[in-house]
Order: C-alpha cells, then sequence, then structure tokens
C-alpha cells in the first residue's frame, strides 16, 4: 500500500475541522502509512490533537495561515516531496480545492475531487452535477483526493504529544488576502450549519389564485421562517434569476442561494421545499438532505412523488403563514 | 495596460436534458449524447460574460474562446454563444464528456493557449468556469494555469475589480455563504468563475455577424486532441425513488403544526 | 383570426439596423430547402455572394415539433443518395396500418351512427384489442416508399450542412416580430425588443417568410396585404405528441407506421411510429371543428396510449420528449398571396400542407427548393425581387409541381368532418380516391357550445356550476374536473410515461424562456375573458402557460411552447399570440 499523505490546515488555535478528521479517518480506512501535513495555523496545538494519526509534518508561517493559490500550493508540493506519498488526501474546503488541481500538475500526479465514498477498491464521486454517480480507482501517482464532508466517519484518537517536523517553504505571494464578506448588505440566508434548508421555487412569485402575483408577502414569509427556524435558505435557479433581474422580485436572494445543479447541494439534516417544480436539475439540490418535505398544489408534482419523504397538497402561502405564527 | 483573457469553456448538455450513462466504446458516456441539445458550460458562460464586460472596460484587451468539444456540436452551441458577446475562437475536436480526464484536457488547452498568435502571456488572464456541468470537478483550469506558469489562481469567483494600479481585487466564494476578498497584484492569473454578476447578455444579430468571421474557419481547422479516461468500475443514476406519504385534503393550519413539530424535532 | 401588429410595442424608439442581401424568418422544413438549394448554387458564376441570414425564435434550430413520416419525394430530390442512417431516429417506411380505435371505456362522445357500427365490429370479432385494422390503406395515404422521422433530428442534419457550406447563417432564439412593410412591399424584417436592447431592423433585398402555420410575420402580411379572393385561414389542429423509449424488448420494428382515428374521441386522429432505437413517437391531433369546449390536447393524449391497442406496446416506456404545434389544416384553401415586391411565403404558412396525405414536411421543403431555385434564377439574370419576377420564377414552378395537383385534390377533401367523423372519414376517402372530383361539403363550427350544453348529456348543469366554483377556488384545472365527471378515468401516474403535464414541460418539453422579453401572449378585451363561461383558450393550451383567473387567464411565459392553439382557439378571436422566445429545449420530436 501507499504512503498517504493527509492535508490539513488548523486554525490559529490548532483546531481541525470535522472533515479535516474524516479525511484521516478515511485515509487510515485503506491501510498504508498516514502521514498528516499541515498547513498554516498552530501546527504545535493541531499536532497535540491529530498526532496519534500518524507522523506530522508542517509548513508554518504568517504567509501560510492564509487561503491563497500561492502559498498553500508551494507548501502542499513541498509535503508531498516530503512525505514520498503515493496518495494525497484533504476534505474539500475552499482553500485545498482552490490549490491540489494545481498541486498534482506540479507532482505529475493525477487528482479527482468531490468523493463521497473512498474504500480499497476505488472511490466514488459524482458527475454531471450530482446526477451521476461512477466507482474507480487508478493507477497513476501521486493520486490527489478531495474529499466530501461524511465520506468518513471522524477520526478519534488519544491526544499525545504534539512532536512534528517543520518544512521550510520559500513565499513571496503577489496576492494579498484582505478578509471574508458576507454578500449584501442584508441579513445571512446561508447557514451551512443549520439544521433546516428551507427550499423556495419560483411558484411564490407567480400568479396565486386569485390571478395576482403576492411576491412582498411571499418575501415577508420566507425571511420569516429563515428566522424563525434558523434555516438556512435555498431557491430554484428560476427565482434566484427573477430576483436578479432587478425587479422587486425578493431582493435578499442571491446566486449563493440557488441549490441543484448550478448551484450548490448543501448538506442538512432536514429539507423542507415549496412552490418548487423541476425535474432533475433541481432535485440535486435534494441529493444530500437526509429528511425532505415539500409543500405543494399539485399532488402528481414528480418533483416530489417519490423525492420527497412526504408531500404536503396545500397552498403554501397558507401554510407558511400559520407555521410563522407557530414557530415565533 | 490591456489584457488577453482565454476562457476555457467547452459544452455540456442542456442542464433539463435527462441524462443516463450508458458504456461505450472508451469508456462511459451518455445515452443520445450527440442529439442532447447543449450549451455552453454554464458558469463557463459567466465567465465569458465576464470576460466581455472587462474587455469593453480595459481599452485593447481581447477576449479568447478556448473549447474543446466536438467539432459539429460545438458549431452549433456557438451559433447561440456567438450572437452574446464577441469573442475570437479557438476550437479543439474532441469529446465533451464528463468521464475523460481532466490532466488531458488541461494539457490540450494548454497548448492550444500557447499557440495563440500573438499572445503576450504577461498580459494574460485565463478565465473559466469553476467546475464544469460536466465533470464537475473543478480541476482542469488549475492545471492549465499551472501549465503555463501562473501563481495566482481564484475558484469559485463572484467578482473582479480591477484597480488603478492593474491590482485585481477579486471575490471568491468560501464555506457559510462568504466571499473571501483577495488583492492581486496584476496579471497573469488563473480566474474559475462561479456565477459572477452579470445577466446573461441578450443575443445580437451583429456580434454574432462578427464573430463569424473567426468562428467558421476556427472551426474549419479545429486539430483532433488526445484525451482519454481512466477505468471506471461502475456509472450509475442514483437509486432516488423515496416512498412520499402525500398528506391532502387536511386543512393548512393542520399542515403546518405537523411541519412545526418536525422541524422542532419532536 | 387574430393578427396583431407586431410584438413591440414602442414604434418610437431608435432601432440598430442592418443591411443583408436575403432574409429568411423561421427555419423549419421550409427553409431548410430554400436554403439547401440556395446555398448549393453560391457563390454565382461570376463570383457574386449574396449575404444571407435566417433567424430562427427558438433556442435552437430542430426545437419543432412534428410526427413525422413522409414520402419525401422533395426531401429525396435534393439528397438523391440520402441516407437514413445519416440522420438520427430515421428510417424507411417498412409497415403502415389505419386504425379505427373503438372506445373501451365508454367515456368518448360517440354518435348513434358510430355507436352501431362499434357493436356490429364488436359482434363480427374482428377486433385485435379494441381497434379494427382498415383491410386496405388508401393509395393517396400510403407512405410506403417514405420515411420515418424525427423534424428535429432532420432540421439539425440540415441546418448543420448549409451553416457548414459559410453560404448562409441561421441565428437561432432570435425571433422576427415583424416584416418592414413598406407599402407594396416588404423591405425587410424588425426583431423582437429585449430589455436590454431593441430589435434591430434587418433590410434585405429579399424577405423569406417560413414561419410555419402561427407565425406571426406570416399573419402580418395576411392581414396587410389581405387573403387571396375566397381563400382563409379557418381550420386548424393542435398536434401532440411523446417520443417514447419502448419498454426492454418490445417487437416493434423501425419503420412501423400506424394512423388512427376513433379514439380518445371521434375526430381526434392519432398517429404511432417507430424509430430505430427502441423509440416511438406517438400524437394526436385535436382538429378547430371538434365541437367540444374542453379541448384538453394533454389529457386526452395520455387517454389515446391507454388505448388497449398501444398499451401493450408502451406500457412499461419513458416519456423522453414532448411537445405540441398547431397544424394549418385550411391546406389549398388557406393559401395566402405568394409573393409580393421584395417577399416570398414558403412552407405551412403558405398553404403547403397536404390534409388529405397528412403531410407537410416534404411540402413545405418542396416549396422551399422551388424558391431557392427562382431565387437562383433571378440572381443570375440579375433582375430584382418583385412581384412579377417572382411570380414568373417561384410560383411558376410551384403551380407546376405536383405540390399543386396534390393540394387541389386536398382542397375539398375536409369539409365532411364537420358532419361527423364518418362521413368525413368517407369525405376524405372519396376525395382522394377520385382526385377531388367528389366531396361532401360542410362548413367550419361557427360556435363552441357552451360548457353547461356540451356536458348536459351527463353532468347536471348546477354541477358544472360547482365543479367551476371548486375549480376557481383551488386553482385547479376546470378542464380536468369536467373530463372526470363526464367519466372519463383518472389519469393513473407512473411518473414515467404518464406524468403530470407540468412534468411533461420539464421532462419531455425542457421548456425554458430567456429573461428579458415582454409577453407573447395577451388579451385584446379583458372584459371579454372576465364574461367568457368557456375559457377554451386555458383547457387547450398545451403548455398549461394559461391558467384560469378571475379577470382574464393568467399567462406564464416560462411554460409557454408556442404551440399557437391558444390564438385560435378563442372564438372570440381575443387572444393576441405575438412573436416571442424561449419554449420547448428537445430535438428529438
Ligand atoms: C441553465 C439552467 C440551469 C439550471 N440550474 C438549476 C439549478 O441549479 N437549480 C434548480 O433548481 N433548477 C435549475 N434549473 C431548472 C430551472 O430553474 C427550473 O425551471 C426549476 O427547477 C423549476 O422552477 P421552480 O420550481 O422554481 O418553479 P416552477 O416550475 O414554476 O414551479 C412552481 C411550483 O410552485 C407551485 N406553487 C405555486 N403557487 C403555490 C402555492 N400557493 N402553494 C404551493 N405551491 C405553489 C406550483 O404548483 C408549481 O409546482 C436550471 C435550468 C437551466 C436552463
Ligand atoms: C404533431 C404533428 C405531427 C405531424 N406529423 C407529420 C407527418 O407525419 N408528416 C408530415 O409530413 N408532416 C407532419 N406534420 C406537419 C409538419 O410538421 C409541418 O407541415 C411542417 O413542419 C411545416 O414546415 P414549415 O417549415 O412550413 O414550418 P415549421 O416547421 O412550423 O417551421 C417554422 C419555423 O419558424 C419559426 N418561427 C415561428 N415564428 C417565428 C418568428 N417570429 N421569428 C423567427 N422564427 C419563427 C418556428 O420556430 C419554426 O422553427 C405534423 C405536425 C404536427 C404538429
Ligand atoms: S381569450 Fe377567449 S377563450 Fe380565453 S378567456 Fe378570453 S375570451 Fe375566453
Ligand atoms: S399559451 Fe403558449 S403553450 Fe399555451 S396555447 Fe398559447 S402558445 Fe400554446
Amino acid at each position: 500500500m501507499e504512503t498517504i499523505l493527509v492535508l490539513l490546515h488548523p486554525d490559529a488555535e490548532g483546531a481541525i475541522a470535522k472533515a479535516g478528521l474524516e479525511a484521516i479517518a478515511a485515509a487510515h480506512g485503506l491501510g498504508g502509512e498516514v502521514i498528516i501535513g499541515l498547513v498554516g495555523g498552530n501546527a504545535a496545538g493541531a499536532a497535540k490533537v491529530i498526532g496519534g494519526a500518524g507522523r506530522v509534518l508542517a509548513v508554518e508561517g504568517d504567509a501560510f495561515s492564509q487561503s491563497r493559490y500561492a502559498t498553500d500550493a508551494a507548501a502542499a508540493q513541498a509535503l508531498v516531496a516530503a512525505s514520498k506519498a503515493g496518495i494525497v488526501m484533504a476534505p474539500a474546503t475552499s482553500r485545498w480545492s482552490r490549490c491540489l488541481a494545481g498541486v498534482a500538475q506540479r507532482c505529475g500526479g493525477r487528482i479527482d475531487s468531490h468523493i463521497t465514498a473512498i474504500a480499497p477498491e476505488g472511490v466514488t464521486r459524482w458527475y454531471y452535477r450530482q446526477r451521476i454517480e461512477a466507482t474507480f480507482t487508478r493507477a497513476e501517482l501521486p493520486w490527489f483526493l478531495l474529499l466530501e464532508s461524511g465520506a468518513a466517519s471522524a477520526w478519534q484518537g488519544a491526544p499525545c504529544d504534539g512532536t512534528f517536523e517543520r518544512i521550510a517553504v520559500e513565499a513571496a505571494p503577489r496576492t494579498e488576502v484582505k478578509g471574508v464578506v458576507s454578500p449584501g448588505a442584508g441579513e445571512q440566508t446561508v447557514k451551512p450549519e443549520a439544521e433546516l434548508l428551507f427550499v423556495a421555487g419560483a411558484g411564490w412569485t407567480k400568479k396565486q389564485k386569485d390571478g395576482a402575483a403576492h411576491v412582498e408577502r411571499a418575501g415577508e414569509l420566507i425571511l420569516g421562517i429563515v428566522r424563525t427556524a434558523g434555516a438556512s435558505l435555498g431557491s430554484s435557479k428560476s427565482l434566484v434569476d427573477l430576483s436578479g433581474e432587478g425587479q422587486a422580485v425578493l431582493p435578499f436572494l442571491s446566486h449563493l442561494n440557488q441549490v441543484g445543479q448550478t448551484g450548490s447541494t448543501p448538506r442538512h439534516p432536514k429539507g423542507l421545499a415549496t412552490c418548487c417544480h423541476g425535474e432533475e436539475p433541481h432535485v440535486v439540490g435534494w441529493r444530500f438532505i437526509q429528511d425532505r418535505r415539500a409543500v405543494n398544489l399539485d399532488a402528481n408534482c414528480g418533483w416530489a412523488r417519490g423525492k420527497a419523504d412526504v408531500l404536503y397538497v396545500a397552498d403554501a402561502f397558507e401554510v407558511m403563514e400559520e407555521l410563522n405564527r407557530l414557530l415565533a | 495596460m490591456s489584457y488577453h483573457i482565454a476562457v476555457c469553456a467547452g459544452i455540456v448538455p442542456d442542464p433539463l436534458q435527462t441524462l443516463e450513462p450508458v458504456s461505450g466504446p472508451q469508456g462511459p458516456a451518455l445515452k443520445n449524447e450527440m442529439m442532447l441539445p447543449a450549451v455552453l458550460d454554464p458558469w463557463a458562460a459567466h465567465a465569458l460574460y465576464e470576460a466581455s464586460h472587462l474587455a469593453k472596460n480595459v481599452p485593447g484587451s481581447k477576449v479568447y474562446l478556448v473549447s474543446l468539444a466536438p467539432k459539429a456540436k460545438l458549431q452549433q452551441v456557438l451559433m447561440t454563444m456567438a450572437q452574446k458577446v464577441a469573442f475570437e475562437l479557438v476550437a479543439l475536436d474532441g469529446p465533451s464528456s464528463g468521464f475523460t480526464e481532466s490532466a488531458d484536457v488541461a494539457s490540450a488547452l494548454a497548448a492550444a493557449i500557447e499557440a495563440i498568435p500573438g499572445l503576450d502571456r504577461s498580459q494574460l488572464l485565463l478565465f473559466g468556469g469553476w467546475e464544469s456541468a460536466a465533470r464537475a470537478a473543478g480541476t482542469t483550469l488549475a492545471m492549465v494555469g499551472e501549465r503555463l506558469g501562473i501563481t495566482e489562481q481564484f475558484q469559485g469567483v463572484d467578482a473582479l475589480k480591477v484597480g488603478a494600479d492593474g491590482s485585481l481585487e477579486i471575490l471568491e466564494r468560501v464555506e457559510g455563504g462568504k466571499h473571501q476578498v483577495s488583492v492581486c497584484a496584476g496579471a497573469p492569473a488563473v480566474l474559475g468563475w462561479a456565477t459572477g454578476s452579470l445577466p446573461e447578455p441578450p443575443n445580437s444579430p451583429q456580434t454574432g455577424m462578427q464573430n463569424m468571421r473567426t468562428v467558421m474557419p476556427a472551426l474549419q481547422k479545429a486539430k483532433p486532441a488526445q484525451v482519454g479516461a481512466h477505468a471506471f468500475l461502475s456509472v450509475s443514476l442514483p437509486k432516488q425513488q423515496r416512498t412520499t406519504r402525500i398528506v391532502k385534503d387536511v386543512p393548512a393550519a393542520e399542515v403546518a403544526r405537523e411541519i412545526a413539530a418536525w422541524i422542532r424535532g419532536s | 383570426m387574430s393578427m396583431e401588429p407586431s410584438g413591440n410595442e414602442s414604434p418610437a424608439i431608435e432601432r440598430p439596423s442592418m443591411d443583408v442581401d436575403i432574409v429568411c424568418a423561421g427555419f423549419g422544413p421550409a427553409t431548410g430547402g430554400f436554403l439547401t438549394t440556395l446555398t448549393r448554387g453560391l457563390p454565382l458564376e461570376d463570383g457574386t455572394l449574396p449575404q444571407v441570414m435566417c433567424y430562427e425564435r427558438a433556442d435552437d434550430i430542430g426545437f419543432g415539433v412534428s410526427g413525422v413520416v413522409t414520402r419525401a419525394r422533395g426531401i429525396r430530390a435534393s439528397f438523391p443518395e440520402l441516407n437514413p442512417d445519416e440522420i438520427p431516429m430515421a428510417a424507411p417506411v417498412r409497415e403502415e396500418k389505419v386504425l379505427y380505435l373503438l372506445d373501451p371505456i365508454g367515456a368518448s362522445r360517440r354518435s348513434f351512427t358510430l355507436k352501431s357500427a362499434d357493436s356490429l365490429l364488436r359482434a363480427a370479432g374482428v377486433l385485435d384489442h379494441e381497434a379494427f385494422e382498415l383491410p386496405l390503406i388508401p393509395a393517396f395515404l400510403e407512405k410506403h416508399d417514405g420515411l420515418v422521422m424525427s423534424i428535429g433530428q432532420f432540421n439539425q442534419w440540415v441546418g448543420q450542412q448549409i451553416m457548414m457550406s459559410g453560404m448562409a447563417q441561421i441565428w437561432p432564439g432570435m425571433p422576427v416580430a415583424a416584416p418592414l412593410i413598406d407599402g407594396s412591399r416588404v423591405a425587410g424584417v424588425q426583431l423582437l425588443d429585449h430589455e436590454l436592447q431593441p430589435g434591430m431592423e434587418i433590410k434585405a433585398a429579399l424577405t423569406v417568410v417560413g414561419d410555419g402555420p402561427v407565425g406571426p410575420v406570416g399573419r402580418q402580411l395576411d392581414e396587410h396585404f389581405g387573403m387571396p379572393e375566397g381563400h382563409e385561414k379557418r381550420e386548424w389542429a393542435v398536434g401532440m405528441k411523446m417520443v417514447i423509449d419502448l419498454p426492454e424488448g418490445s417487437p416493434l420494428e423501425p419503420g412501423m407506421v400506424l394512423h388512427s382515428f376513433g379514439y380518445p374521441e371521434p375526430e381526434i386522429f392519432g398517429f404511432f411510429y417507430v424509430h430505430p432505437g427502441n423509440v416511438a413517437s406517438a400524437g394526436i391531433f385535436v382538429p378547430s371543428w371538434f365541437d367540444s369546449p374542453v379541448r384538453t390536447t394533454y389529457r386526452y393524449l395520455q387517454h389515446f396510449l391507454q388505448h388497449p391497442y398501444l398499451w401493450r406496446y408502451v406500457e412499461g416506456g419513458r416519456l423522453r420528449s414532448w411537445g405540441a404545434k398547431t397544424l394549418n389544416e385550411a391546406g389549398r384553401r388557406g393559401e395566402p398571396h405568394l409573393v409580393g415586391d421584395g417577399w416570398a411565403r414558403i412552407g405551412e404558412g403558405s398553404g403547403s400542407t397536404n390534409v388529405l396525405t397528412g403531410s407537410g414536411v416534404d411540402e413545405a421543403w418542396t416549396t422551399g427548393t422551388q424558391l431557392g431555385e427562382a431565387v437562383l434564377e433571378l440572381l443570375r439574370e440579375k433582375k430584382p425581387f418583385t412581384k412579377e419576377n417572382l411570380e414568373a420564377t417561384y410560383v411558376r414552378r410551384r403551380r407546376a409541381s405536383w405540390l399543386e395537383q396534390e393540394s387541389l385534390t386536398a382542397e375539398k377533401s375536409r369539409d365532411g368532418f364537420h358532419r361527423g367523423i364518418v362521413a368525413g372519414m368517407l369525405g376524405m376517402a372519396l376525395a382522394g380516391f377520385s382526385h377531388g372530383r367528389l366531396h361532401i361539403p360542410g362548413a367550419p363550427i361557427e360556435h363552441m357550445p357552451k360548457v353547461e350544453d356540451f356536458f348536459s348529456e351527463r353532468i347536471p348543469a348546477a354541477r358544472v356550476d360547482e365543479i367551476r366554483r371548486e375549480a376557481a377556488s383551488s386553482g385547479k384545472p376546470l378542464h380536468d374536473a369536467l373530463m372526470d365527471a363526464w367519466g372519463w378515468p383518472a389519469i393513473p401516474y407512473d411518473g414515467q410515461l404518464l406524468v403530470t403535464q407540468q412534468d411533461a414541460l420539464l421532462m419531455g418539453g425542457k421548456v425554458q424562456a430567456a429573461p428579458g422579453y415582454a409577453d407573447h401572449v395577451a388579451f385584446r378585451d379583458e372584459a371579454l375573458c372576465a364574461s367568457c363561461g368557456g375559457k377554451t383558450c386555458v383547457s387547450v393550451c398545451s403548455g398549461q402557460a394559461l391558467t384560469d383567473a378571475p379577470e382574464r387567464p393568467a399567462f406564464d411565459r416560462e411554460k409557454c411552447i408556442h404551440c399557437g392553439a391558444c390564438m385560435w382557439n378563442c372564438e372570440r378571436e381575443n387572444v393576441v399570440f405575438m412573436a416571442g422566445a424561449g419554449g420547448l429545449h428537445s430535438a428529438e420530436n
């Protein structure tokens, strides 16, 4: 079995996010030597937590504490070289996703991203944006793998002495990281950690049975649920597109809210969809939601049937009015 | 200061099409792939709109659309895209399947970009989609960038602002529905775009006619690209059928009560 | 018929303009034939290369809808070496049947004559799965030397060859709003406005109008120039079809062709063709002379598929593609002025469709090739595209061809249908066998019966009223509720082949509409709608884009498939149907 390098970026306190612990467990699941490669952050602190998982190599320094292609790629490249690993694994954070393909290219390797399952026989990922699932393996090394969260259960190990080997890397980046901003001036509606994903479809803006649209009320009801239920807000492409056209349509929506084929496929334990319709592109927005419920006027809606656990055939406006009251 | 913007964009089935995998002689493929209407990869299309917008604001800039796809299908897609923004086409003839090797595609694209006559690599902005709607991996563009020696790379880009000093302020999507703000000293750089902020430009007959001058010749001389694929153990559609409990003829208030209880986790 | 000036509301805005030599509106088989013929003759011997532009409304070429089985005489004349294997979904016709479908569930409205015929047939024991196979196929209907095709794939195949020739450009996603009419002359076309950019004027020496049966460019020409004496476009049908992946192990062979009549209503014709790759096309036509105010094609199509004769083949199959489109059934009688100064008309909008033989593709193609030859002749002789010159070249060719002979035969054939299906079939046969000399006269329906009257036989007026109120309060379609009450069984949705109409839009039609365009369906006088009891426009709407609402029907642009049925189904001529963008995104119909 090849040596496996697991790349992680601990934070300033040395903490490793759950996705990182999952990557460690996945690596151990394959058998073979596991080496941990740390970039940035508090390497000593992190090594104390995860040192039990294997030999720890680290690239440290101010330049490496930020999420930036040039420095991350240089660090990862040095760690791959030092570890002589045949397989390189990392959680699919925005940081590793940005740089590892380039590193694979530098190392003459191959990369596969969005891995959802991993076993000695092969890895599994989705093609066509969560629409076709495939399992495969490769001969080319080093083989880089970006793991989606949930691909393995988190690694658990006893704390240890925190020894690690420092790898020196030069850095003179041309890019300066300024920080992180939330989109728009309004409130945060994308909440990855939320228990519930609330999906709003274009139906909210359409003419209702009185022949008129009630967009303003729709906006209040949707935001109401997002607030009272602490939900993350997802939306269909149609609805986001409408909002983007500069009309007075749900101004709090942006493309970041879009779920599905050309949006995101968030992971939440529960999902509630209202006024949605659509086939595949839409359904992929649900791919990783465990418990799904929908409210739609159409009992035979093919989108909900067979895809949701419960379909309430009801008027979403009426249901949400009441739900807002109940949750308030 | 002016930019040479190379936009890498493949073609993918129009997103509403029903996809079904089949195994072909070169590995997995989509059933009736050549019959399915295709579009320019959506995120890469946003990159193209952004490129055009930038080129309009920075005089002397040029936009190249670099695409590897089956020639006949690409021609069809370009009849729509060519009406939207002005570009010069660099075409490669090869598979557009998501099951092909991204490293091979990157190598072909990088070679094609290097061969663009008069390209100023120091002013090169390499644009593309963050992830394709086919392979959906987000790996190709970074490898093209590496092959061209570009070490400033950004993925999931939603905004780009050029400063007076030629610096590039870039917003990238990061976790939590947020954006990371970075400032890059200047070209060359790689930008893998997400949705950006520009609406899809309307079709313009003039733009179309102007683009046709390069589109047809570029298609006619499109060279075949060597693109392979690794072996697959299995390729399948998700088994997504759930047993749906249908609740109807129940007052809205009762539905709301049931949902509230469910949300509260009881 | 409702005709309207233009899809563009604001004449005052400054429009960009562009000059070309020849501009075409619409890319269907007619324009395919035209451009194939024309581009093959370009550049001219002296090196002249006119600039030829074609603007197509749909988001890609080949998003049209048709059967299609065709004798392909004109198409084969253009492609003598034609090998059906080169065109996806094409196959030579191998087997043909004409079926009279009986009603296995007793829900259709059958006349006494028909009921008696049904009893006789049942007693005689000559039925196969509730269908009677006509012992012989009238010669005029036979297509045994023809092809089964997908119109979408055929149009794409043709379009690619034209584009690759470099002699003409075909631009999809570009609706033509109106012809530029300058007195007796047409000077080009005006493209549709987008909120970010006004539609451009394309000026041309020749404007070729091939925008099909309900195309707004052709209708505006009809409006301006009037129809020739005694001609009118008053007979229509909406044709709706599904392309089906047949269940594995299906015994059906590519090239099989079935035509049917008798079910789900006697007035509704059906077809079923088998393509290579275990795929079939199945569809129905709901004609304007079917006197039901509830003419919901989608529901009828689902009942058609479930007829035992077909169901044994399609059960377990999967919907792959879906669409609908209007068929101009007036044929030769609906022929408008074919040419004028600077313009010519081809295809179904020019009255080429032969309703007797049920074919329009090859006929449309042929009119296109005739115009193509004519234009090459005029270009070579350096003659202008005047009415006289186009008459002497294009119209002369058209009049001298098989097309003219056959459409004259067909001209009278359909009248008998207004007297009922049996007379209709008989009328069709008489006219066909006698080459048009004998026919049963009749006149199109002038007034749609009231819903209450139409259903009175089985649903008391009070119940109709109740159903109406229920539909209004639940927002559910009235026509479905009425069909249920009449006795049509509920559709057993299976999520594969029998799906809701909304699902058909996405699973089959992949319907979408780019933002930035105005609504292209509007209502002339909203007060008329408010007092309208039938709301036929809603029940016929192929895309469920029109839904009932208190004032006037609500229109959802994102669901419209541009079939044009709403336009001719409002007997008050209250629907304004204009050029619009979007619609179907399937190239398999
Ligand atoms: C390039 C491209 C990319 C795409 N990418 C995506 C993507 O990433 N994500 C995605 O989701 N889709 C995507 N799509 C698909 C597209 O956006 C579909 O149209 C969409 O999935 C369906 O829209 P909808 O559900 O919002 O609206 P509709 O289909 O209009 O559905 C409206 C629904 O609301 C219901 N409704 C209306 N009023 C009420 C009420 N009072 N109470 C209850 N129900 C009501 C109706 O019954 C109906 O089912 C893409 C399409 C394209 C062309
Ligand atoms: C369900 C069905 C089954 C049929 N079966 C058969 C069959 O088996 N055999 C047969 O021979 N015929 C059949 N037909 C008839 C056949 O489809 C038509 O006669 C034929 O398509 C007419 O060709 P055309 O080129 O004149 O018009 P069309 O095919 O209608 O083409 C017109 C084109 O113009 C475009 N257009 C419209 N308005 C505009 C605008 N404003 N700007 C730009 N473009 C515009 C349209 O999008 C379209 O692409 C069938 C029709 C239907 C509906
Ligand atoms: S358009 Fe015609 S059919 Fe439709 S509601 Fe109005 S009057 Fe009635
Ligand atoms: S609204 Fe659109 S889909 Fe409905 S009948 Fe009219 S043209 Fe056809």
